[in-house]
């Protein structure tokens, strides 16, 4: 409780203050501008906030990253285009809403759906967290192998258009995470000769080309499409029969959105698009969504928002990212020297806390921010592509070549920029990627702890309950949709 | 071939070219690799993801055909390299104004005013915050 209270008590600090205003403001910005989300910013503005100190850094990464969802909607009620791939399933019945002239409503409920959902994440996150990471104590080098294999299953689910090419994606993750010296022996792999891969492949020039660099080139791909903007009046607070209509659908996607992101590798898009199925099964207007309902915006908002404290647990508490961005926040935590898990509750219970603490001012400011200048954001969807990406090259080079000052960095972060555009024309989902590099250290180095605690056999595993249960969940989570296939196709 | 078996086929070659790679790793003697070398994680993950191509070629769903990849992507492509190319002679920053300029006319702004204007712009932004705010060095050029 006192780590908690000096936590919030470091939301005095101006410079906090100003780096969550900061994030919450650019988040809502570029969720609300269609192609730059929130995974895209965050992995764009990494390099910058390595001077920044982990506790400002990570408020302004996870405001960022709150804020973003929120963003998404603006654009997906007023343009029929999700600014944030999470908020795809707000646009089934925002867009439609903003149709009838009810955007100003949809924005309203939009808003507060997503700050109720978020805010309950956080809350959970505050107790789950801790909780979870005293679970993990427990955990050697097996348990934690088993884990991250758990993890890297999870992708399977994690987007894309199929479930074999997110794990194909996600083990060249691992496969990435290889190059460089072998943490054992000292021998090089996959270096070709190339001095600044001796140390491993960074992760911040990877990121910038797999997000926005492979965007850049889907961008020019897309030229010529005009964005027409439906008409918005007063955005408002929801009616009380509205909150009246829709608590049930807040209510449950909020929860169903927090479980969802505390799973790994699965983030507020899946969150939302399953929230909305859940929201219509459990309406009494059924005949209603798809024409804009208002239950229909509400569900997948408190959702995708719930998701980003629920993906937070994993993250924080084992190490393991619950979602892309939180991947992408984990390496910022790591490019700061702090490596997340179970020892960062006694030994960093301030960053902690700040975390926790600079989230719930985030969805508070969003909810604020959000509601006075809805319709200044829309204005911002409209710069055109030939200003706007253009710059956004610009400064992804600066954020490859700054951390290291070196130039190779931006070579790499282009070529990434290119491997990323092919995997998606052939339906791979870079996400999995990132999330397997991410984890790709953890898994070999607990790997190869665990062959010498069991003396090279495999068998080892055996006898280690909580790792044989993981292992068990990975072969459930892989094999149950294959199962359900076939059983269905019988009857 | 559909693309899922293209791009099966080609997850398959490169994960080979990548196994062959690892026979190139520097052999140690077993006791200090401690029985599991340099070499072993890299080709269990490769296995598995052959494995999972082999899957994806003989069972994974049909798609749709690729559309062509649109000639503004190719000349994209290229305003990045030849971006890279200008950074030795024009130094970070002019090359940035020259990409500024080159995408922004590519991609069909035709007010010429006002692409210099947002170009100068953005380098005087990032002049401001990267380079006088926070100290980075970028490369110059043999003209800058």
């Amino acid at each position: 409780m006192d780590a908690f209270l000096a936590g919030m008590a470091l939301l005095l600090d101006p410079k906090i203050l100003l780096v969550v205003f900061a994030g919450t403001l650019l988040g809502i910005v570029v969720g609300a501008l269609p192609g730059i989300s929130g995974s895209t910013t965050t992995a764009l503005l990494l390099p910058f906030t390595i001077t920044m100190g982990p506790v400002p850094a990570i408020a302004f990464l996870g405001a960022i990253y709150c804020a973003a969802n929120f963003g998404g909607s603006i654009t997906a009620i007023l343009v029929n285009s999700p600014g944030d791939p999470s908020a795809s399933a707000t646009a089934f019945d925002g867009y439609p809403m903003a149709l009838k002239g009810e955007a100003g409503r949809a924005l309203g409920m939009s808003a507060v759906a997503s700050a109720i959902g978020g805010i309950f994440s956080v809350v959970v996150l505050i107790f789950a967290a801790p909780l979870l990471a005293r679970m993990a104590y427990s955990f050697g080098p097996p348990e934690y192998f088993a884990l991250a294999v758990f993890g890297l299953s999870m992708v399977a689910m994690s987007g894309g258009d199929s479930a074999l090419k997110n794990l194909i994606a996600g083990a060249f993750g691992v496969m990435l995470a290889t190059v460089g010296q072998d943490i054992t022996t000292g021998v090089e792999r996959y270096t070709f000769g190339i001095y600044s891969f001796t140390d491993g492949i960074e992760f911040i020039p990877v990121l910038i080309g797999l997000f926005a660099l492979t965007e850049l080139l889907e961008q020019a791909a897309q030229l010529g499409k005009r964005t027409a903007l439906a008409k918005l009046g007063a955005v408002r607070l929801p009616s009380w029969a509205d909150v009246r209509k829709c608590s049930k659908a807040i209510g449950i996607s909020s929860a169903l959105g927090t479980f969802i992101g505390v799973l790994p590798a699965l983030g507020a898009t899946t969150a939302a698009m399953i929230a909305y199925v859940e929201t219509k099964r459990w309406s009494n207007n059924k005949e209603e969504f798809g024409k804009g309902a208002i239950e229909g915006v509400a569900g997948p908002e408190a959702a995708n928002n719930a998701a980003v404290g629920g993906a937070m647990v994993p993250t924080l508490a084992l190490g393991i990212p619950g979602s892309t961005t939180t991947a992408i926040i984990l390496a910022g935590l790591i490019v700061q020297g702090v490596r997340p898990g179970p020892h960062l509750f006694t030994e960093q219970p301030l960053l902690l806390y700040a975390v926790f603490s600079s989230m719930l001012l985030a969805n508070l400011l969003y909810l604020v921010i959000g509601l006075a200048f809805a319709k200044l954001f829309a204005r911002i969807t409209l710069i055109p592509p030939q200003f706007l990406w253009p710059a956004v090259f610009v400064l992804s080079v600066i954020g490859a070549y700054a951390p290291n000052q070196a130039i190779a960095e931006v070579w790499v972060a282009i070529a990434f920029g290119f491997i990323g555009f092919f995997m998606r024309r052939f339906g791979f989902s870079p996400a999995p990627l990132v999330i397997g590099l991410v984890l790709g250290k953890l898994v070999e180095e607990t790997l190869k702890q665990s062959l010498i605690i069991f003396d090279l056999s495999w068998g080892g595993f055996l006898n280690r309950p909580i790792a044989l249960t993981l292992f068990g969940l990975t072969a459930l989570f892989l094999l149950a949709p294959v199962v359900m296939r076939r059983l269905s196709r019988r009857a | 071939m559909s693309a899922n078996r293209v791009a099966a086929a080609a997850v398959i070659a490169v994960a080979a070219v990548l196994f062959a790679l690892t026979f190139g790793f520097e052999k140690l003697p077993v006791g200090l690799a401690g029985g599991f070398g340099a070499e072993a994680f890299p080709r269990l993950v490769l296995g598995v993801i052959a494995g999972l191509a082999v899957l994806l070629f003989v069972a994974g769903p049909a798609t749709e055909p690729q559309a062509p990849i649109p000639r503004m992507v190719y000349f994209t492509a290229a305003s990045l390299l030849v971006f890279m190319a200008l950074v030795p002679l024009a130094g970070m920053l002019g090359a940035m104004f020259l990409f500024l300029v080159g995408l922004g006319t590519l991609w069909g702004e035709r007010r010429a005013w006002l692409i210099l204007l947002i170009a100068a712009s953005v380098m005087a932004a990032i002049w401001g915050v990267f380079v006088k705010g926070f100290a980075i060095q970028l490369p110059q050029g043999l003209f800058s």
